[in-house]
């Protein structure tokens, strides 16, 4: 180390008159200078951290970027079979995480998605499962938390089978949610690759009805995802009438083809949230008048603002701050709704400020057609009498265990939160509890390497290597906020808008609504992604490293610091565009 | 080709004569026509150069230094406070050995705001290490540009040309445009031997230690020391080639004078017809133009005054608290002289003010008269 190799100079004339290197400074190793060293390290991308279905979105992004939408697709099925489905009407809160929305606006993350499901199907083979380990695992309910938990449990080696009351597989996917949002043909294929790997859908049987749940003992493990499919009754008497219709119910006939009553009905659609949109443009597309009424403002609606739009521009009115009192009925025929004005008082326990009657501001609204959207139970009457369940679900402990032994429940029948990215979530997340039940797995033990950021979410493909043996580091529990970028690297673009379809054409029938963007709109949202907290190989380390000490890999899986001549001064760190290096103790 | 032009444009022509391959100014008053011009040339291809628009005249200099630090022939332009924003770079220009080339309009430092004519922003950046010559007329701010490439890339050293705001820069005067092969024939194309070369890496201005800073410097000072012969020799060769010879400093009348007047730029055209005057009375009177400034013509200037008892300086320029800069400077290059002649310094015309035949008339008379100089510079032209 003492060994300097300086050029020296011994006269006068030997000194050179231009102030060049002649040599190399390699004997002055800066690097004891040093107090701080850079890490390259990987945070969580917001987007990751923010999908309740614990998708690697910045990974698919990072694919399609390079025109890998095959292996983009294959990385989104590790986590999540229903990528077409998603792409189409998932409410992505992946979007709302997005840190570009604060450089200009959040990624198209939703028709990335959609485009990887499309254009990544050509070299698309079937996911690898694990060798067979003679269990056989019963899925009760093929809504997303039922599919979601069966592709799991099938590429964990577990022969699955899942029992669904209806003709379809889909659940509320399939009878919930209108065509012109999820084309079938587009969930049929997402069913398709789970059907692929060898899971058995048997249709029109309703297990507690067709087929008691005593005949599902033989199993290894149940998981239950059947929905809250019981209506509530809004109104008093009259439901039995024809012309007043449970949304659900609605919706499901609409989908079987068997269309209730259209053609220029003044119909009342009552409810705030995306059922209460979605019955609303159903019943304008069969040809009726809509009015939505709603008991709060259209703040506190749960329903998502861009639905509300687009249910807007294809003439759906809204009316605030009425509460339904009763049905008018006349002679047993339906002549409307009477109604009660509100006002917004405090916030109730959701934060939403509650709708306070005001007293005589009775109205009456008259209606051919009435359909109540205002949530539906837990149908208790087909579980299992054993079941801990209250009128809204079956209470769950983490990764959906029930008080039973080995079953497990998930999607909207266990959560809080009735929505599809969490129902697909929590089916993962109860494949995965139930196949470390089957194998001995110590999955507590691995929640570090499994779990995403800063959530408890389960990530499928890092919980199969942890259960296969494949070494993996921990998954960072640090999120890359916006703060942690360095933004002066990120140049504002534009967030395409997907093409819709026009509202007179809508409205002639239940064509798909939003369009796909072109693939060049694609490329552009890749190339607009920051790629929050993930090296990118993109060199600015490298090329701002004022001592040369950033080595780049010659593999390309990134680089390697020369800590003989890194003097910690921390450059690389503040020029990392993604926050994807950081400074640590050097000791 | 004669044409008419104001001292700005004498010195873009020049640069165009000279294949200068890269420029990069800051616009500022009274320089601002030179590079004007220049950017106008590039445009049209009749100057095959590279214009580089910059945020500050410290940015200029540096961007000069790179290019030609890469091995091209570059120039630049400032006036004043702009060179002032540029003294880092200066250092930076002379220490590296980059023969550039740029101009000074010499113009006064604010406050108060005065962008008229004055010595003081040039005289300052005296120990940056370039070379400074100061110019008389238009004819010689083009003549001087296309000498001044010649001198630097001989003893790599960048100059500096100065002449006065407006007397010159804006004043039009007939040129003499030489034609483009006649400078070519004098002024080889520039290639470096040691320059930024992507094939060959090198550390380029790094750390030097206590133990060979020294020897560099004093490598800078001796090619200043060998500027001298260069300025001589290569004004010769312009005489040679175009018929107007140049030299470090030009002395008339001095063989046989008794007073010398000592003047630099455009104050020695006045100060030709105040000799001329004088001596048809009887004065033997000479006229000592210091064209040369950095390096100081020591020899030249022994030469020229060594036998008169009497120097009269005439300074646009001051440095406070002491007096003129060209009389301080004289005054150290004659002290070892045996006889060595009495030094009258006076100060005037800064901020632009008029220097005439009358006020340098002034001057002479009272230096005639008088026995001993004043220990300071004497202010001529003031209000009373």
């Amino acid at each position: 180390m003492s060994h300097r190799e300086t050029i020296g100079y011994e006269t006068l004339d030997q000194v050179p008159d231009t102030v060049i290197s002649q040599g190399t400074m390699l004997w002055n190793r800066t690097g004891s200078w040093r107090y701080l060293k850079p890490v390259y390290r990987q945070m969580t991308p917001p987007c990751n951290n923010g999908c309740p279905a614990g998708n690697n979105i910045e990974g698919m992004i990072r694919l399609a970027e390079a025109g890998k939408y095959s292996d983009a697709l294959r990385l989104l099925k590790e986590e999540n079979p229903l990528t077409a489905v998603c792409g189409r009407v998932c409410f992505h809160p992946c979007e709302t995480a997005c840190n570009r929305k604060e450089i200009d606006a959040a990624i198209s993350i939703h028709a990335v998605e959609r485009a990887v499901s499309e254009h990544g199907r050509e070299g698309y083979a079937p996911h690898p499962v694990l060798s067979a380990s003679g269990k056989t695992v019963a899925v009760v309910g093929s809504g997303p938390a039922g599919l979601s938990c069966a592709w799991h449990l099938a590429r964990l080696g577990h022969r699955v089978v899942v029992f669904e009351k209806a003709d379809k597989p889909g659940g509320i996917l399939r009878y919930g949610i209108p065509a012109y949002r999820l084309p079938k043909d587009v969930l049929d294929r997402d069913i398709a690759d789970i059907e692929a790997l060898g899971v058995e859908i048997r249709c029109n049987t309703a297990v507690g009805k067709d087929l008691p749940w005593s005949s599902l003992e033989g199993y290894d493990a149940v998981f239950i995802g059947i929905g809250c499919h019981q209506p509530r009754p809004l109104f008093e008497g009259g439901e039995e009438t024809e012309a007043v219709w449970d949304a659900l119910r609605y919706l499901t006939l609409t989908a079987k083809g068997d269309f209730p009553a259209g053609n220029g009905k003044t119909t009342i659609v009552i409810g705030g949230g995306n059922s209460a949109i979605d019955a609303a443009r159903t019943a304008r597309r069969l040809g009726n008048a809509v009015t939505v009424y709603y008991h709060r403002t259209r703040t506190e609606m749960p329903a998502f603002g861009e639905e509300i739009l687009e249910a807007e521009k294809e003439g759906v009115a809204f009316e605030f701050l009425a509460k339904p009192l009763d049905l008018v009925i006349d002679n047993r025929k339906l002549r409307g709704v009477r109604f009660l004005k509100t006002q917004l008082g405090e916030p109730d326990e959701s934060g939403r400020r509650k709708p306070v009657p005001v007293n005589g501001s009775e109205f009456v609204v008259n209606a051919d057609i009435v359909v109540t959207a205002i949530g539906d139970a837990l149908d208790r009457s087909v579980l299992p009498e054993s079941l801990d369940c209250d009128t809204w679900k079956i209470k769950t402990a983490k990764m959906g265990a029930t008080g039973a032994d080995m079953i497990f429940a998930g999607g909207d029948a266990a959560c809080g939160d009735h929505n599809i990215a969490e129902a697909i979530g929590s089916g993962k997340a109860s494949a995965c509890a139930i196949d470390s039940k089957l194998s001995g797995f110590d999955i507590g033990a691995a929640r570090d390497v499994i779990t995403i950021g800063s959530t408890d979410r389960i990530s499928a493909s890092r919980y199969i290597m942890a259960r296969t043996g494949e070494t993996t580091g921990p998954l960072s529990k640090k999120v890359a906020d916006y703060d942690k970028l360095n933004t002066a690297y990120f140049t504002r673009g534009d967030r395409p808008e997907q093409p819709h379809l026009p509202v007179q054409e809508r409205l002639a029938g239940f064509d798909e609504v939003a369009g796909s963007l072109s693939l060049k709109a694609i490329q552009g949202e890749t190339e607009r992604c920051c790629h929050c907290g993930v090296c990118t190989a993109c060199d600015n380390c490298l090329v701002f490293c004022p001592d040369v000490s950033v080595i780049k890999r010659a593999d390309g899986t990134g680089y390697d610091i020369d800590l003989d001549y890194c003097k910690g001064c921390g450059i690389c760190v503040n020029e990392c565009p993604r926050a994807a290096m950081a400074m640590e103790e050097d000791k | 080709m004669k044409k008419v032009l104001m001292g700005n444009h004498a010195a873009s022509w020049a640069v165009q004569l000279s294949r200068v391959k890269m420029i990069s100014a800051y616009p500022i008053t009274p320089q601002t026509h030179i590079v004007e011009e220049l950017s106008e040339m590039c445009g049209d291809g009749s100057l095959d150069a590279k214009f580089l628009k910059v945020e500050s005249e410290h940015s200029a200099m540096a961007s000069v230094v790179a290019a030609q630090a890469a091995g091209v022939r570059s120039f630049t332009a400032s006036s004043a406070n702009g060179l002032a924003l540029m003294h880092e770079m200066l250092h930076w220009a002379a220490g590296a050995r980059l023969p550039i080339v740029m101009v000074n309009v010499n113009r006064a430092l604010a406050p108060g705001w005065n962008i008229w004519a004055d010595q003081g922003d040039s005289l300052a950046q005296r120990d940056t290490g370039w070379i400074q010559m100061y110019v008389e007329d238009n004819q010689e701010v083009l003549d001087s540009v296309i000498q001044a490439y010649m001198i630097a890339e001989q003893v790599r050293l960048p100059v500096m040309i100065c002449y006065d705001a407006f007397f010159l820069s804006h004043t039009y005067e007939p040129v003499d445009i030489p034609s483009q092969d006649a400078v070519d024939d004098f002024l080889p194309p520039y290639t470096p031997e040691v320059f930024l070369d992507p094939e060959s890496p090198r550390s380029f201005y790094p750390l030097v230690m206590p133990d060979n800073y020294m020897e560099i410097r004093y490598h800078l000072d001796q090619a200043h020391t060998r500027a001298l012969d260069v300025i001589e020799e290569t004004g010769r060769h312009f005489g040679e080639a175009f018929g107007r010879p140049y030299g470090l400093v030009e002395a008339v009348n001095c063989d046989d004078a008794d007073m010398i007047m000592v003047t630099s730029s455009t104050i020695t055209s006045p100060a030709r017809l105040v000799m001329d005057e004088l001596r048809e009375n009887g004065h033997r009177v000479g006229l000592l133009k210091m064209r040369t400034f950095r390096p100081f013509p020591v020899k030249a200037v022994q030469d020229a005054l060594g036998g008169c008892s009497k120097v009269m300086v005439i300074d646009r320029n001051c440095s406070w608290g002491k007096g003129g800069i060209f009389a301080d400077e004289l005054k150290s290059a004659l002290v070892n002289l045996p006889d060595s002649p009495k030094v009258f310094s006076y100060i005037a015309g800064l901020g632009g003010r008029s220097v005439t035949p009358d006020h340098i008339m002034d001057m002479a008379r009272q230096t005639l008269d008088t026995e001993m100089p004043s220990d300071g510079s004497v202010w001529k032209g003031m209000k009373q």
